[in-house]
């Protein structure tokens, strides 16, 4: 049996074990969950409550390119706040690692840097009710970067990130699916003036298991392509990610998150190799913080 | 040229979004129904309190305790924190049909309903 055969049965006997006795408990007496941080890198369609505040800390790593060593993170600082029932606004700084040696096309590099600012907008579209189980939200969020995020040179990027974020209560209390579908054109100007536009389409679909009131797991898969122009002409490969998620409640105003996806196929126009390594990584972990106040 | 179709494509965007956020609370032009809840002992007094649906509630929580509450529901999106012996006054959308729960936040035991018909 392949590694990796391997490891998705661990994870399916895994996932089964803790269904069967999360079925011990009965999750109607739950508190309902804010579904916006069940899903791993896929994220849920809460907005939070009208009033309330939350600092988070999340923090990405990104590691291997197809040779040498590659190890790359970025950390929002972030403040969110939610001003109605229907809107959320965050917005923060970003900090950047790279430490890079021995990747084609890559400089070696190991530096930290503060690499720029984000703003994000959230609308609910469309709410959950006792006779529809599906959320809708719609996300825009433009950042501003003066560090490139894969090769940690120093650039100018302007990115505006567009969002659907939909998910769907499929076990009241228990068991959610979520689902994003995300348009990402950016553009960078590096030091000698060349200015590059480039774009990310992609689709992810979640499943998040409430085993505990206060513990969520969770699997997920992304589609991600990616393409030389902001409208998504000039495809340049895509590549399918999949992988684990977990969310702990620490208490009513504390949770941690966390997630790990590994590519598992990949595509590059003109390199017949069997991962996307160029514009993508061979694996992502996400770990988020927050403190609601 | 590209670049002035983007930043155009990007504005027709915000504007969208502006609009919408613009749309969305058609609930203040209508009357608010008022709905009292009082928290005493760390219960909510009475535990479930009946509203009609598709109708702006203004829900005025009564904390007859000495200790403050933080009156709070996920599925109304509403949270606030009402001081010992205090009280106050949470603007809620227009509701479908259906079961509200809510808390006190401070109080994991402390629970009731809103029950929208």
């Amino acid at each position: 049996m392949s590694g990796r055969a391997l490891w998705a049965g661990a994870g399916i006997a895994a996932l089964y074990l803790m269904g069967g006795s999360a079925h011990a408990e009965d999750a109607s007496n739950w508190r309902e969950l804010e579904t916006k941080y069940l899903f791993g890198f896929t994220t849920g369609s809460g907005i939070g409550l009208e009033g309330e505040k939350e600092f988070t800390l999340e923090s990405i790593g990104r590691f291997g390119k197809r040779d040498g060593s590659y190890n790359a993170t970025e950390t929002k600082i972030e403040f969110e706040f939610t001003p109605s029932q229907f809107v959320q606004i965050e917005f923060g700084a970003l900090a950047s690692t790279h430490d890079i040696h021995n990747v084609t096309d890559l400089d070696d590099r190991r530096q930290v840097r503060l690499e720029g600012a984000f703003a994000e907008f959230r609308y609910l579209v469309l709410e959950r009710s006792q006779n529809n189980p599906l959320s809708v939200t719609i996300s825009f969020e433009p950042t501003g970067r003066t560090v490139d995020e894969t090769s940690g040179e120093a650039v100018r990027n302007l990115e505006f990130e567009t969002k659907i974020n939909a998910d769907i209560e499929l076990i009241r209390n228990r068991l959610y699916a979520g689902f994003n579908t995300v348009y990402e054109p950016e553009v960078t100007t590096i030091s000698d003036g060349t200015t590059a536009r480039e774009a990310k389409l992609s689709q992810s679909a979640a499943l998040a298991l409430r085993v505990l009131p206060n513990f969520v797991v969770g699997a997920e898969a992304w589609y991600l392509r990616h393409y030389d122009a902001a409208n998504l002409t000039n495809f340049t490969g895509d590549t399918v990610l999949i992988g684990p998620s977990l969310f702990y409640a620490l208490n009513n105003k504390m949770f941690v998150s966390a997630a790990w996806n590994a590519q598992v196929w990949g595509r590059e126009v003109g390199n017949p190799g069997p991962f996307n390594l160029a514009e993508f990584q061979r694996h992502r972990v996400k770990l988020k913080f927050a403190v609601e106040f | 040229m590209s670049s002035s179709r983007e930043s155009a494509g990007s504005g027709l965007l915000v504007a969208a979004f502006v609009a919408l956020v613009m749309l969305a609370p058609p609930a203040r032009a209508q009357e608010a129904r008022e709905i009292v809840i009082t928290y005493k002992g760390k219960q909510f007094q009475p535990p479930q309190v009946s509203a009609p649906a598709n109708t702006p509630l203004r829900l005025r929580v009564k904390n007859l305790d000495a200790q403050p509450m933080e009156f709070e529901s996920t599925s109304l999106r509403v949270e606030k924190v009402v001081t010992g012996n205090g009280e106050g006054t949470i603007n809620v959308r227009p509701l479908a049909p259906g079961s509200y729960e809510f808390f006190d936040d401070f109080n994991n035991s402390s629970r009731g309903k809103l029950n929208v018909q």
